[in-house]
């Protein structure tokens, strides 16, 4: 018997629509790895997509699933977690989906730290409308909307993560899906807002418009473009430019989680504990 | 129906109390005048309640998260005015097309644009009908004074779990803003006619959320109690999951349609003031108007009647599905009717649709004021 | 409708299923033993289909599983094909030559020629 991943799926929507070698079908494997090691009930389980090829996600997998407007699993995922304090919710997002017209969510979604897993397919293109600029795009590839080269720069999505207050944040590529599935289990078991940049391969819309013929080619480029953290730090500034970090890139165990923080406000108001005031937190601004 | 109970409020407030009287359970909102009231008040109303209240960073996320509570199970709202209503459009386009449940209160206000923000208007009639793009049908109620802040809201909670889709309750900020006496039902009463949506008991193999008859809604179990779907705003299948396939596409927008359509009965609610003795002789005044600017309407047929005018008031509470016969039943009988709004005629093209006529007289005012009691009673006299 | 079948069809270290696979020759890129390569299937979408040439050069280490998107390959479960009385190669220098070439086949089995 190999691993089991019929339980997992919805097998009438097999197989998927993800173009050959798309990575995202590797990650949904390690992802559904993960759930199984971690043991969690699927029933306990809520997966928010958003529009794009990573959007087609939530619609594979056997859990309580919903397919949202473009750019707002994060919003979504706020509700359903606050509604729901004790239950898994994992969002996941392409990098347009995420950055682009969902990139308020995501910061606010990284600032109020709230326990959402939020899964970032980033594959430096918009994938499933063919070609489009998207906020990760190198700068000088081609793309279908600045097919004589895009200037637009881009975001580093870790650092973006980082600096609007996400207590975890890291950085695989479906390179290594025994690292990826790692960081999955990782990400869910900590308790605060986990941030993930998954690098992926899109060799139908990026890839072959730019040089890489084809799925590997595409991950040879991905491998070229990251490091370690470890070796990474070791690394100049003129070095570290054209590398990504990978691995985990921040982790914070002491700020408050942000359904805890409200479960203090639900006290306030029954009467259980004191109003909250400045004096309830480290941080005074 | 019991015995009703006096209380000193808001509109807004009312809304709030309203809400969670009904069994609100979430309420994701951002603040924009002339509505932020509601929010102030529900955010300490719901966690005292053991619910949760959020502000969240703007329009788009707080009605996202209102929506996705509500797909996770619970009774959820939010309140806004009309910009707010124009930015969450999409999604609520998606709270009709995967038939969530939820409750948007708009307190209306100069439009259009930033328009007048402190000041009335009730030029959102024509968005609450067609605010997201595609085929479906709106439910919007109009609260027509203080007391039904309160009880359209609680309505609103019931006919959204009855039909799965939102329901947007109008009032503005005249009403929003107004502090006086209203006469409530009990809390008791409110919780006895709670009707929460229907649920799937049955194996979850056997469950097809989508699947219903072609003027029912769909059935949609709260999540993580065992029966795992999808929700998608694409077409989609019995299950939730997305198809193109032709009959599945046609039969589900036909239904969205028809789930309302067919049962207006349980949505339909006017007040017919002054009515009881028309009978279609010459001289009668048909008044129709809703919201605030009912009160006014009112106040001025008092004051037609006092001097031998023979006026009365049509006032549809339920705006959206509009109540097309009764209108064209009044406007049948009595030959003069004037159409009186805050906005210009966005009602009144229903009604000229709803009666076949052409030849309605109106009072229309958009410059943030309200209209009084005399102005209404000059206009009968001028035109009829 | 395709489902995954996890069980092992016979007493093999790795089997695939062809209605999932979509022949994007990532399996047989990571193979490190050339175990693996691409056939031609004039009825398959871009032409090729995924075939097991060697499955006594089988090392076991699951790189074509974790690197599939799309559920067609699986390797047998270590500990079980164990018990059952089996047990996987080891990678040898001739099984490295010859991945080596299927690559430079462009990951076609060196039985069918180069390019798609």
């Amino acid at each position: 018997m190999a691993f089991n991943y019929d339980k997992y799926l919805r097998l009438e929507k097999m197989p998927t629509l993800w173009c050959w070698g798309c990575g995202d079908g590797v990650i949904l494997k390690a992802f559904i790895r993960a759930i199984d090691k971690m043991g969690i009930s699927q029933d306990d389980v809520c997966v928010i997509s958003g529009i794009g090829c990573s959007g087609r996600f939530s619609s594979y997998v056997d859990f309580n699933t919903i397919h949202t407007t473009h750019g707002r699993t994060v919003a979504y995922g706020t509700g359903v977690k606050l509604a729901f304090p004790d239950k898994h919710v994992v969002c996941v997002g392409g990098d347009g989906d995420a950055l682009a017209i969902g990139g308020n969510h995501t910061i606010h979604g990284c600032r109020r730290n709230i326990d959402i897993t939020f899964i970032i397919i980033n594959n430096f293109i918009y994938g499933l409308t063919n070609s489009q600029t998207s906020p990760t795009t190198p700068q000088g590839m081609w793309t279908v909307s600045q097919k004589i080269g895009n200037i637009d720069p881009t975001f580093d999505t870790a650092a973006l993560a980082i600096a609007s207050g996400a207590s975890f944040v890291a950085r695989e590529s479906m390179l290594d899906p025994k690292k990826l599935e790692k960081v999955f289990i990782k990400a869910m078991e900590h308790k605060g807002f986990s941030c993930l940049d998954i690098l992926s391969n899109c060799h139908i819309n990026l890839g072959r418009k730019n040089n890489m013929k084809n799925a590997m080619e595409n991950l040879e480029w991905i491998d070229s473009i990251t490091m370690p953290k470890k070796k990474y730090d070791a690394l100049s500034e003129e070095e570290q430019l054209n590398l990504l970090p990978t691995g985990i890139l921040k982790q914070d165990t002491v700020v408050r989680e942000y359904c805890d923080m409200y479960q203090d406000v639900k006290d306030a108001h029954q009467g259980k504990r004191a109003k909250i005031t400045q004096d309830d937190f480290t941080k005074k601004i | 129906m019991g015995e009703l109970r006096e209380v000193i409020s808001t509109g807004n407030d009312l809304a709030a109390i309203a809400a969670v009287d009904a069994g609100c359970e979430f309420f994701g909102g951002y603040p924009i005048t002339p509505s932020s009231e509601v929010m102030h008040t529900i955010s300490d109303l719901l966690p005292a309640a053991g619910g949760a209240c959020i502000q969240m960073e703007d329009e788009i996320a707080g009605i996202c998260a209102t929506i996705g509570a509500g797909m996770a199970g619970v009774r959820t709202m939010t309140a806004t005015s009309g910009p707010g209503v124009s930015l969450k459009a999409e999604n609520l386009g998606l709270a009709q097309m995967a038939e969530v449940p939820m409750v948007l209160v708009n307190v209306m206000r100069g439009g259009p644009s930033t328009g007048l923000p402190t000041r009335v208007s009730q030029g959102d009639i024509k968005q609450a009908s067609n605010r997201s793009h595609g085929d479906y049908r709106s439910i919007t109620l109009c609260a027509g004074n203080l007391a039904e802040c309160y009880t359209e809201v609680v309505r609103a909670f019931n006919l959204a779990d009855r039909f799965m889709q939102p329901v947007i309750v109008l009032t503005d900020e005249t009403l929003g803003h107004m502090h006086g006496k209203a006469m409530l039902p009990t809390v008791e009463d409110v919780k006895a006619g709670i009707v929460p949506r229907k649920t799937f008991d049955g194996a979850p193999e056997d469950y097809r959320p989508y699947q219903c008859g072609p003027t029912e809604a769909a059935t949609l179990n709260p999540m993580f109690k065992g029966y795992r779907y999808h929700f998608t705003g694409l077409h989609h299948d019995a299950k939730g999951f997305p198809t193109e396939e032709i009959e599945t596409c046609r039969k589900l927008i036909q239904r969205l349609e028809d789930k309302v359509m067919a049962h207006q009965d349980e949505i339909e609610l006017n007040e017919e003031f002054m009515l009881d003795d028309f009978n279609g002789e010459e001289g009668e005044v048909l008044i129709i108007a809703y919201g605030s600017v009912s009160l006014a309407a009112k106040e001025s047929i008092r004051h037609l009647r006092k001097d031998g005018i023979k006026a009365g008031l049509f006032r549809p509470i339920t705006i959206w599905p509009s109540p097309a016969e009764r209108i064209k039943h009044f406007t049948d009988m009595t030959k003069n009717v004037l159409c009186v709004e805050l906005n210009i005629r966005q009602y009144t093209e229903e009604i000229e649709r709803a009666s076949g006529r052409l030849d309605l007289e109106g009072l229309y005012k958009v410059n943030g004021r309200a209209i009084s009691p005399h102005e209404i009673a000059n206009k009968v006299k001028e035109v009829f | 409708m395709a489902a995954s079948p996890m069980v092992n069809p016979g007493d093999q270290p790795v089997w695939v299923n062809t209605d999932n696979c979509k022949a994007c020759d990532i399996c047989v890129s990571v193979c490190p033993s050339g175990v693996l390569g691409m056939k031609y299937e004039s009825t398959s979408t871009l032409g090729a289909m995924i075939s097991i040439d060697h499955p006594e050069a089988c090392i076991g280490c699951n790189e074509c599983e974790l690197t599939c998107p799309d559920f067609a390959i699986f390797v047998a479960d270590k500990k079980e094909f164990k018990d059952a009385g089996f047990s996987f190669a080891k990678l040898t220098d001739d099984s490295k030559e010859r991945q080596a070439q299927i690559v430079a086949n462009n990951y076609m089995s060196l039985s069918e020629q180069g390019v798609k």
